[in-house]
């Protein structure tokens, strides 16, 4: 075949075999829950690509122009420059919607299975030392998933996603001191500018991805030189690894994953219509100058920052001083306390815990009864405020008014995460002592001595 | 296995050449969609079904099974390479110099440091003008005709109920967004100190919500309320549009109308307070 | 019989003639049988809660003097009225009425006072793009850009306007039926209803060239597709692809 002269033409160039070997023959522990995390590596592979591809037909421009394309509905009225594009894009030009529906679906699922793949390390306890670091680096790419895939529907200018811009002036807006030189600093004056969709497009396709990809590089080196973690079970320690070599089985996999990943996105770009630009117009036109349309939801993964700012009750904080606007305690407090917990997890636990060891081997979730609790009233608590950022969908379709679904989550949102705290720990504790599906006992090599007890790296604990 | 995944890698290569022949064709988004779902997804179940029979129980001889265990080395470095790291360290540090002088130096470029850092944030500033009085001001001049698409508004265009957008002359500026609304004027019951600002029962107000800027766009007639359709704010037009539902802490502004000797609705001065959400310093009068 | 006799009794004819027609209704007014067929239907199924002569009763139903011809055909054909319980919202269900006993009753309801007559706007008159933007600008926040309909508050609802014919559509726009705002010929005039119409008969059969509309409720069910079906499918991947345990 073609693959060894290939390596031998590099090996001349560069050198590197040794690494090379090792790398072939690496071993990863191969449980289901571990592929989730390249699931979203897939998942922004594909969003690269289309992305690309998009890139070659938006015009980022918010330049006012006349629609002259193929949509009768839409046909001589006055919108931006980008609402256009995308409309030629998806009426007007070959595959041109569906690597747009692809693009967007990838995005969702992007978001989706991070939080995923974040809740089995969470759940799993994968976080603790030394994947500490990790973690961190994980919470930021979520982060900055979310911040990209609002830039992205945002960029379209049209009416639902604008609407959406409106919230984030305002709750920009609401910063203390900073507020106002902030939104006039992002959006180039007072909202809505011309510049809004060139700074979000140069913001969508290049500086966050690139720290994307950046941060993304940390992610997986780290991954690579700590080795992945894995289950206690037979023959597992914390000193081996237990899986399949890199060549062929585990590659094979990957590669597997790969294409059913993609597939699966493209059958929904193509099969599920997904953000109808044109069923909603354009953000501004000639006679519709300052619309919205009811039952207006940002994208799921933002919904509960939605959720938050309906839930929170009419309290604002006005002196004649200094005024604390009542958007701010949904839309800035919530998510930085939320962020900030979550970073700072691991580094509570081992506190909480007084665990300061290094662990390779993972928990089941049963193991950990407070982390799962903790985890379980975390997932309601999100549940609740996505609900409730849909409240008037979930009113409609009820037949109920809003305010009794407001009503009913504010009391929930409070009293769901404790329930489910305290109800998943109990369930935890009794499926310990049901003995159903035990671990099997330990055993396979001996783990090497134990180190001296002056020794600073501590010692090696299971 | 092998047949499995013959079959699946002989759909996949018919997809592509449907895949093909549908973009030629014209294209169509359900066809192209499913047709590369198949194209990827055959091959994705080829190579799953071989990866999976990998070290089964019929590998080959001197093949190894498919699951297999490493030794995990430890992660921290020995105390060898780790005294060197220090070592070179102490090296260069002999090397730059420890006496006063020098560790002075090291100030001087800590502050020079410093001060490239906070003059590399002022091209910042250039992002955007300094809101300055923009957030406290709109279009509405006095003497501004209220326009629907440049159009003045006749106030005999409206009848009791009914409910317009309008803005001030030709300027579209979303922050003079005004609702106009006539009511029966016998329910009206404004705050102190708009007396004449709502002649007839037309009242004004702004249709920026104060909560988190939608339009507030839905006038219900039978409660005169107007409802923001985004979070759900409710304002009562009859009292000044006071919120009296939902998470919006202040009331629309209102502005003063009157009618001019031509029947139009003209606006007596623009709103006396900065319309839409809130910000810090909102209640501070410059 | 002398010609200035000729032209008396001519001009009598004349004036005998229009007292005749006048005495029958509004001018060039519906047949004077129709309005008493309207006269005996509402007689025995409205009075209980509109009154006798349509003035109202107090905590049952409102005055109908402003109603016109325009109100009664929207809430007859859509079968809103009668209604079953006179508090809350009017809910749209079968007529109660076939067609030309609604002719009759909207014949008898515009007589009793000075109410809209039934739009004569036709939608093909309309512009397709104008009636986009004049529905996005006036409609969308209540009846959703798809025109599904939408909870405001307080049981408060706006029903799916792709449900209702499209002179539905005119009359309600001109009546402004219940917590709707009215917007008469002073706000939107004749060829922005027939635009409006158009639009309105575009969202009843709109284009989805993306695929399954999904309702056409937006990112919720857009969240719930790639939840359920995106990362359900590849969890299932997963499982058949890794470990167990």
């Amino acid at each position: 075949m073609l693959i060894r002269p290939v390596l031998r033409w590099l090996d001349d160039r560069v050198g590197g075999a040794p690494f090379f070997s090792k790398a072939l023959n690496r071993v990863f522990p191969d449980h289901w829950s571990f592929m989730l995390g390249e699931i979203v590596l897939y998942c922004f592979i594909v969003l690269v690509a289309t992305g690309t591809y998009l890139g070659f037909f938006f015009e980022p421009s918010g330049r006012e122009v006349v629609y002259d394309g193929s949509f009768a509905p839409l046909q001589g009225v006055e919108m931006s420059a980008a609402y256009r594009s995308a409309l030629d894009l998806s009426f007007d030009v070959r595959a041109g919607l569906v690597m747009r529906q692809i693009h967007h679906w990838a995005a969702l699922v992007f978001v989706a299975t991070m939080v995923v793949h974040l809740a089995r390390v969470f759940l799993t306890g994968g976080y603790r030392k030394p994947r500490d670091l990790n973690w961190v680096v994980g919470v930021t790419l979520l982060v900055l998933a979310i911040v990209n895939g609002f830039l992205g529907y945002s960029l379209l200018d049209d009416l639902l996603s604008g609407t959406g811009v409106r919230v984030a002036n305002a709750i920009l807006l609401a910063v203390p001191f900073l507020g106002p030189d902030l939104a006039f600093g992002l959006f180039g004056g007072e909202f809505p500018t011309e510049d809004l969709v060139p700074r979000f497009y140069i913001l969508h396709v290049l500086v966050v991805p690139a720290i994307i990809v950046g941060l993304l590089s940390v992610h997986l080196a780290l991954v690579w030189r700590q080795k992945h973690t894995q289950f206690a079970g037979e023959g597992r320690t914390e000193t081996n690894l237990v899986g399949e070599r890199l060549w062929p089985a585990y590659a094979m996999k990957a590669g597997s994953l790969f294409f059913l990943t993609v597939a699966m996105l493209a059958a929904l770009g193509g099969l599920a219509q997904i953000n109808p630009i044109w069923a909603y117009g354009p953000f501004r036109s000639g006679l519709a100058t300052t619309a919205v349309t009811s039952a207006s939801q940002p994208d799921w993964y933002m919904g509960w920052l939605d959720g938050a700012l309906r839930l929170m009750p009419a309290w604002e904080l006005r002196t004649e001083w200094f005024t604390l606007p009542n958007p701010f305690f949904g839309g800035v407090l919530v998510p930085s306390l939320f962020f900030g917990l979550l970073y700072a997890y691991p580094f509570l636990e081992a506190r909480w815990t007084h665990d300061r060891h290094r662990h390779n081997l993972l928990q089941r979730p049963r193991d950990n009864p407070g982390r799962t609790g903790i985890g379980a009233a975390v997932a309601s608590f999100y549940l609740v405020l996505f609900l409730a950022g849909s409240n008037d969908v979930l009113a409609g379709v009820f037949e109920v008014a809003p305010e009794s679904i407001t009503a009913l989550f504010r009391v929930l949102v409070i009293v769901l995460p404790a329930a489910a705290f305290a109800l998943t720990r109990r369930l935890c504790r009794e499926l310990q002592a049901s003995g159903l599906r035990p671990i099997a006992e330990p055993g396979g090599p001996r783990p090497q001595p134990e180190p001296e007890p002056e020794d600073p790296r501590g010692g090696v604990r299971r | 296995m092998e047949r499995s995944a013959a079959v699946a890698l002989t759909i996949s290569t018919l997809a592509a050449l449907g895949l093909a022949a549908v973009y030629i064709a014209g294209g169509q988004p359900q066809a192209e969609g499913v047709l590369l779902a198949l194209c990827l997804g055959g091959i994705g179940v080829a190579l799953g079904l071989w990866g999976k029979d990998i070290g089964g129980s019929h590998r080959e001889p001197g093949a190894e099974p498919a699951v297999v265990t490493a030794e995990r080395p430890e992660l921290p470095s020995d105390a060898g390479p780790r005294a060197d790291v220090a070592a070179s360290l102490d090296r260069g540090g002999r090397a730059l110099g420890r006496h006063d002088r020098r560790r002075f130096l090291g100030r001087f470029f800590a502050t020079a440091a410093g001060a490239l850092g906070l003059a590399a944030l002022f091209p910042l500033r250039s992002l955007g003008p300094a809101p300055g009085g923009a957030l406290r001001h709109t279009a509405w001049r006095e003497g501004s005709r209220a326009t629907v698409d440049g159009r003045p508004v006749r106030a005999a265009d409206l009848a009791v109920g009914s409910v317009l957008t309008v803005f001030p002359g030709d300027d579209t500026s979303e922050d003079s967004a005004t609702v106009l609304i006539r009511v029966d004027p016998d329910r009206l019951d404004l705050p102190a100190g708009r007396e004449g600002w709502a002649p007839d029962g037309l009242v004004a107000y702004s249709k920026i919500c104060t909560h988190v800027g939608c339009p507030v766009g839905l006038y219900q007639e039978t409660t005169n309320e107007l409802l923001c359709p985004c979070h759900q704010s409710t304002f009562d037009v009859l009292r000044g549009a006071r919120p009296v539902s939902g998470p919006a802490t202040r009331s629309l502004p209102q502005l003063p109308i009157t009618i001019d000797d031509e029947g139009f609705v003209v606006a007596q001065s623009d709103y006396e307070e900065p319309i839409g959400a809130g910000f810090w310093n909102r209640e501070r009068r410059p | 019989m002398t010609a200035r006799r000729a032209a008396l009794v001519l001009v009598l004819v004349v004036l005998g003639t229009t007292a005749q027609l006048s005495a029958s209704g509004s001018a060039g007014g519906p047949p004077t049988a129709l309005v008493a067929e309207g006269a005996d239907l509402y007689a025995v199924a409205c009075t209980s809660c509109h009154g006798a002569d349509g003035e109202g009763v107090e905590g049952r139903g409102p005055s109908l003097a402003q109603a016109g011809a325009a109100s009664a055909d929207f809430y007859l054909s859509s079968g809103r009225m009668p209604m079953d319980d006179p508090q809350g919202q009017t809910q749209r269900k079968p007529p109660a009425y076939a067609p030309e006993e609604i002719d009759a009753l909207v014949a008898f309801v515009a007589t009793l006072g000075e109410g809209p007559a039934i739009p004569d706007t036709d939608p093909q008159d309309g512009d397709l793009p104008t009636g986009q933007q004049l529905y996005t600008a006036n409609c969308a926040a209540c009846h959703n850009s798809a025109g599904s309909g939408g909870a405001l508050g307080q049981s408060i609802y706006a029903p799916a306007v792709t449900d209702a014919t499209l002179l539905q559509v005119a009359e309600a726009t001109r009546i402004g039926p219940g917590a709707m705002p009215a917007f008469g010929p002073g706000t939107l005039d004749d060829e922005e209803v027939a635009s409006i119409q158009r639009y309105v008969g575009y969202l009843k059969d709109p284009r989805d060239p993306g695929g399954a509309p999904l309702g056409r409720l937006g990112p919720v069910p857009e969240g719930a597709v790639a939840w359920l079906v995106g990362v359900g499918s590849l969890l299932v991947v997963a499982r058949w692809l890794g470990a167990h345990r």
